[in-house]
């Protein structure tokens, strides 16, 4: 069943086309990773899926869902992590985390059972009294995955997740994900090759704005001209074979 | 297994997440002290000042004085509620809660004036001080305070709109300090005869008096006349500001 639907959908920042033409899906059980190189479009679609820009054209759904008409009900279903994990700095972890699942609608014992559950989760419940601006980049980055799931959300969209997280989380977060993964559609950007490889079922290669590849590695390696290639080689001989030089790239995509 | 995600709050619930945060976020800052402590330390030192002098049991020295330092007070206030957002990426994290963008700003709007109308209670020692003392005129009072919290909304409101259009906070303030001189100054008397003088044709000193100034809705407040149309004046402005923050917000979504 697909819960995320791109069609078609170009974003352009004045002159600069930061998305051009891209067309994909997500359904449930599914855990794709967005690849491609910084300024590729990755963070732009992210955006708009998660209502904070608007496409230039094109639409947009989650759950059926029009991210430009219906977008206060689209935030309601997604759990969305911004790249480099805006957080409050001054607030404490524990403040943090209720104010975000207080603003997602959570009361009362529902309040209570989504905080235990994403401190639990995210692990991080050891420092709950500390102020955010004081705690390590793994933890804030865990801090902004437990804010995105606090109200268990049905789709999951992630920037850069395991920006600044060391070996050890990393093995971490894709044991989550492969938990969470069952119940969710979950599209994550990246540009850490290993980490597309190890959790995704499905790869969406993405630049210069345009989506160059999509599907399971083995099959993308193929149509490729390179079978049984790694996602890297994969990567490179699509970048080669299926972009012409041209101006692209939004502002942060 | 999760279907929406989490249920739907309702208007007032979800504009008091905001707010709670918001009126937080100040006392976590040491600034909100010191803001609160010069604040205090100006306006009740310029009503002892003239208390001692004059030596007359009213609040009217301390009134007088408001607006002048509102001028600085106000966007200094506001300035972050919005630019802050934006220099710290929190924006991106914070629009696309679930929460609409009314919601957002009048939260945001309520905690500035919450702070200040906090601070303003910090001189009601005085009032106390002067019924000790004499016999001051308690209406008067009362009606000089709710003058000073809708001076207060109506500078707030114009803080809160400018924060929405910048990332710095500095230029925040400078444009909100701007916008407070406008409000203020154009209902002071000599500088309504100065720029008439400079336009006797257009008579613009007299036209703004008339049209914006918020001193004569203000006195007309000291002076314990609480009147609709002065009501309506700071009610209307106020929310002119909070629909223009809206427009800034629908904008930035671009």
């Amino acid at each position: 069943m697909t819960v995320i639907d791109v069609n078609q959908v170009t974003k352009t920042y004045g002159d600069l086309v930061a998305v051009d033409d891209v067309s994909f899906a997500v359904g449930r059980g599914e855990v794709v990773g967005f690849v491609g190189p910084n300024g590729a479009g990755k963070s732009t679609v992210l955006k708009m899926l998660s209502t904070f820009a608007l496409p230039t054209a094109g639409t947009l759904t989650v759950d059926g869902l029009d991210v430009v008409e219906q977008a206060l009900e689209v935030r309601r279903r997604i759990g969305y992590l911004p790249g480099d994990t805006p957080l409050y700095h001054e607030m404490r972890v524990g403040d943090f985390l209720a104010f975000v699942a207080r603003a997602r609608g959570l009361r009362g014992g529902d309040l209570t059972a989504g905080l235990d559950r994403v401190v639990d989760l995210c692990d991080v419940g050891e420092v709950t009294h500390r102020r955010i601006g004081q705690c390590s980049t793994g933890f804030r980055q865990r801090l902004g995955l437990a804010a995105a799931l606090v109200h268990d959300p049905p789709v999951l969209l992630l920037d850069e997740p395991t920006h600044g997280f060391d070996p050890l989380q990393v093995m971490a977060f894709r044991d989550l994900l492969t938990e969470l993964k069952s119940e969710r559609a979950i599209l994550f950007s990246t540009h850490i090759i290993q980490d597309v490889e190890a959790i995704s079922d499905r790869v969406l290669i993405i630049h210069q704005g345009r989506l160059l590849g999509d599907g399971p590695v083995a099959s993308l390696a193929t149509a490729a001209g390179a079978p049984g290639a790694g996602l890297e080689d994969t990567f490179a001989r699509l970048v080669r074979t299926r972009t012409q030089p041209r101006g692209t790239g939004g502002p942060d995509a | 297994m999760p279907e929406t995600g989490a249920p739907s709050p309702g208007r007032l619930s979800s504009t008091w997440v905001v707010t709670a945060r918001e009126l937080g976020s100040y006392f976590d800052s040491p600034i909100a002290y010191v803001y609160a402590t010069a604040f205090l330390v100006l306006s009740c030192g310029a009503f002892m000042n003239s208390f001692f002098l004059a030596s007359v049991a009213d609040m009217s020295a301390y009134f007088e004085s408001l607006p002048f330092l509102l001028i600085l007070f106000a966007p200094a206030i506001t300035m972050r509620t919005w630019s802050e957002e934006r220099a710290q990426q929190t924006f991106e994290l914070i629009v696309t809660l679930p929460l609409r963008s009314a919601e957002l700003i009048v939260g945001k709007y309520l905690a500035a004036l919450l702070f200040y109308l906090l601070i303003l209670a910090g001189s009601l020692p005085l009032v106390v001080m002067l019924v000790w003392l004499g016999d001051p005129d308690l209406g008067l009072i009362a009606a000089g305070y709710l003058g000073a919290a809708c001076l207060g909304a109506l500078l707030l409101a114009g803080g809160v709109f400018v924060s929405s259009l910048t990332r710095n906070q500095v230029v925040a303030f400078v444009l909100g300090a701007a916008l407070a001189c406008l409000f203020v100054f154009s209902g002071h008397a000599a500088i309504v005869e100065v720029v008439d003088g400079l336009t006797p044709s257009w008579q613009v000193g007299t036209r703004l008096y008339e049209s914006v100034s918020v001193l004569p809705h203000y006195q007309a407040f000291t002076g314990g006349l609480v009147g609709l149309g002065h009501l309506l004046y700071f009610g209307l402005l106020s929310g002119f500001f909070l629909w223009m923050n809206e427009l800034a917000l629908r904008q930035s979504r671009m």
